[in-house]
């Protein structure tokens, strides 16, 4: 647990053990979750806006994630990146109770998930990916029941989301598109001025400007202390917003890291010309033949690689820093 | 509260069109009662001989040639069916909907916990039934105000009253099924209203299926057994209002504990 806590641990990949202690349901060690529990004190519910530890769910026999830990520091953009399927919505139920889980420790702003829901979501902003509301019902309507269950008057901040966003609080969520509805739940988020939004592909769906307009807001939200938690495919929005990342794949967490080192890893685009085969090394995924060169990826030591291609003795080469989506297909 | 009033108002159409219909329809049978009134005395006399039929409809125990027996009789089927109709319909809506409608992710990531979000649900589903009753309850006093005809109206809010148990009883079950579903089950529950309401009419035949009085609500609920009694049967409407409970408590033990689908 202690090991949990320490951010500079975060920042690398780090599997830790199973156990957890909000709720009771696992048998954990106690003088580990005692430790824990007066680590997690005042000082650290100011300073972390999520911490997952171990968590698992499980779908039946179906994988749904596993042994998923990071931390999600106050105020910080947090990218939550993977392909379809791989357990971003599992993740983010999880976060917000929707999903209960099999094992592992879930604490939002101080608060243990499961146990201390009511107090984590009167806090929290949330966004899904497929935004849904009551179809009979108007933009306003939503935007105030929103407010009402809260137990907030958000009047004016509100018509000040709507009208950055341009939302038409008359019309009927029936008739409203995907990017309009998205709009109607970005008010919803952020009315109340969270302590912490949690988004489900926020920017799909929504044109150029609104997107534009949405990372202004979310970006001023970051500055007031707004913890933002969000699961892209965008990669782009991720590197230019984020400063941390995490990469799951297939329910099992790659990487958590800082943006820039995630770009910085070992893999490299390597053409060689005047040759038709690429070294014989296992770091070597991807190749290509062309009519007289011949590409392929590397992940191994540079070093290793030069010592090979001394004896294919290739005309020319070139060793590219891969793009950012061809980085991320690497991890995925 | 805000959710209270939010379903009760998403509920109103449903609300309006099923306590409008079955009570103008009520009140209509009641105004035919005077074109009938010459037929009603052999009526009477040829369904008195029929005796499984009348058995069933409860015309072995009042008469259909006075119009508080003919509102026993035949128009008490249209507000206990009626009733326990609307009442499973809207039982099964109640939760289900959220999943089906993709609005769970709205709704369950509000500062609300589920037993709130339930209790507020189940407390919507008991504004309706009441309002239904009501409603209903002013079209049959009309009915009886324009014939000029007085209904013994200690009997007349027995039969409501149980009338109303009975609903909620259907309606828990329904909202039991709502609570554990992902989607409506308004098929199950519009098909087991009419199973308990088939059940109640055999079960006043045939002998050997008695103890089903004890599963199906029409049978408290029935208004010739109330008003040829004038006593409602103190101990099944106690066991209804348990099952309400049962189920209550058992949709809150699973809603609290399963996975809510976005």
């Amino acid at each position: 647990m202690n090991k949990l806590l320490d951010s500079n641990l975060f920042n690398q990949e780090f599997v830790p053990k199973r156990h957890k202690f909000c709720d009771g349901r696992a048998k954990s060690d106690i003088s580990l979750a005692s430790s824990a529990q007066q680590r997690f004190g005042m000082e650290e519910k100011m300073e972390k806006a999520i911490e997952i530890c171990g968590l698992t769910k499980r779908y039946g026999r179906n994988r749904g994630v596993q042994n998923i830990s990071f931390v999600v520091e106050k105020g910080e953009i947090f990218g939550f990146l993977g392909p379809n399927g791989a357990g971003k919505s599992t993740t983010i139920r999880c976060l917000l109770g929707m999903l209960r889980y099999e094992a592992g420790e879930i604490k939002v702003l101080g608060h243990c998930a499961g146990k201390e829901q009511k107090a984590i979501l009167q806090k929290t902003g949330y966004m899904p990916s497929e935004v849904m509301f009551y179809p009979s019902m108007t933009a306003g309507q939503v935007i105030k029941l929103a407010a009402d269950i809260r137990g907030l008057s958000c009047g004016e901040e509100a018509e000040r989301l709507c009208g950055l966003l341009g939302v038409d609080r008359k019309k009927r969520i029936s008739e409203l598109s995907l990017g309009n509805r998205k709009k109607v739940s970005i008010v919803c988020a952020m009315q109340h001025k969270p302590a912490l939004l949690i988004l489900d592909e926020p920017t799909s769906g929504l044109d150029p400007l609104m997107q534009e307009v949405f990372w202004e807001l979310l970006t001023k939200a970051g500055e007031e202390g707004t913890a933002c938690f969000l699961s892209s495919h965008v990669l782009t929005e991720v590197r230019q917003y984020c400063r941390r990342a995490a990469i799951i794949r297939e329910g099992s967490l790659v990487r958590v890291d800082t943006v820039e080192n995630l770009l910085r890893s070992s893999l490299r685009n390597i053409k060689l010309a005047g040759v038709e085969e690429a070294p014989a090394l296992p770091e070597i995924t991807g190749i290509k033949r062309e009519k007289d060169s011949v590409s392929f990826s590397y992940t191994g030591e540079m070093q290793k690689l030069l010592r090979a291609l001394l004896v294919l003795a290739p005309k020319d080469v070139l060793i590219e820093e891969p793009s950012m989506e061809e980085m991320f297909k690497w991890y995925y | 509260m805000v959710l209270l009033m939010h379903e009760c108002k998403s509920h109103r159409k449903s609300l309006l069109v099923w306590s409008l219909c079955v009570g103008a329809l009520c009140f209509a049978c009641l105004l035919l009662y005077d074109s009938l009134a010459d037929s009603m005395d052999s009526m009477s006399a040829m369904f008195s001989e029929m005796g499984a039929f009348s058995q069933a409809l409860g015309m072995d125990k009042v008469s259909i040639g006075t119009l508080e027996g003919y509102y026993a009789v035949e128009i008490s089927i249209m507000l206990s069916l009626g009733g326990g109709l609307f009442a499973a319909m809207s039982g099964s809506a109640l939760v289900a909907k959220e999943e089906e409608g993709h609005t769970s992710e709205f709704l369950n990531t509000l500062p609300l916990s589920r037993l709130q979000i339930l209790a507020a649900k189940y407390a919507a589903f008991l504004c309706l039934v009441f309002l239904f009753g009501v409603v209903t309850l002013l079209f049959v006093l009309a009915g009886f105000a324009c014939m000029g005809e007085s209904v013994h109206m200690a009997n007349l809010l027995r039969y409501q009253g149980a009338a109303f148990l009975m609903q909620l009883e259907i309606g828990s079950i329904c909202f039991f099924f709502s609570a554990i579903c992902r989607k409506k089950p308004t098929g199950a529950a519009l098909g087991l209203t009419v199973f308990l309401y088939v059940l109640d009419l055999l079960l006043r035949v045939v002998p050997a299926l008695k103890p089903a009085k004890y599963i199906t609500p029409f049978y408290f609920a029935n208004a010739s057994d109330i008003f040829a009694e004038s006593a409602v049967n103190m101990p099944l409407l106690f066991g209804g209002a348990c099952a309400c409970v049962v189920f209550f408590l058992a949709s809150l033990f699973i809603y609290c504990r399963r996975d809510i689908s976005g």
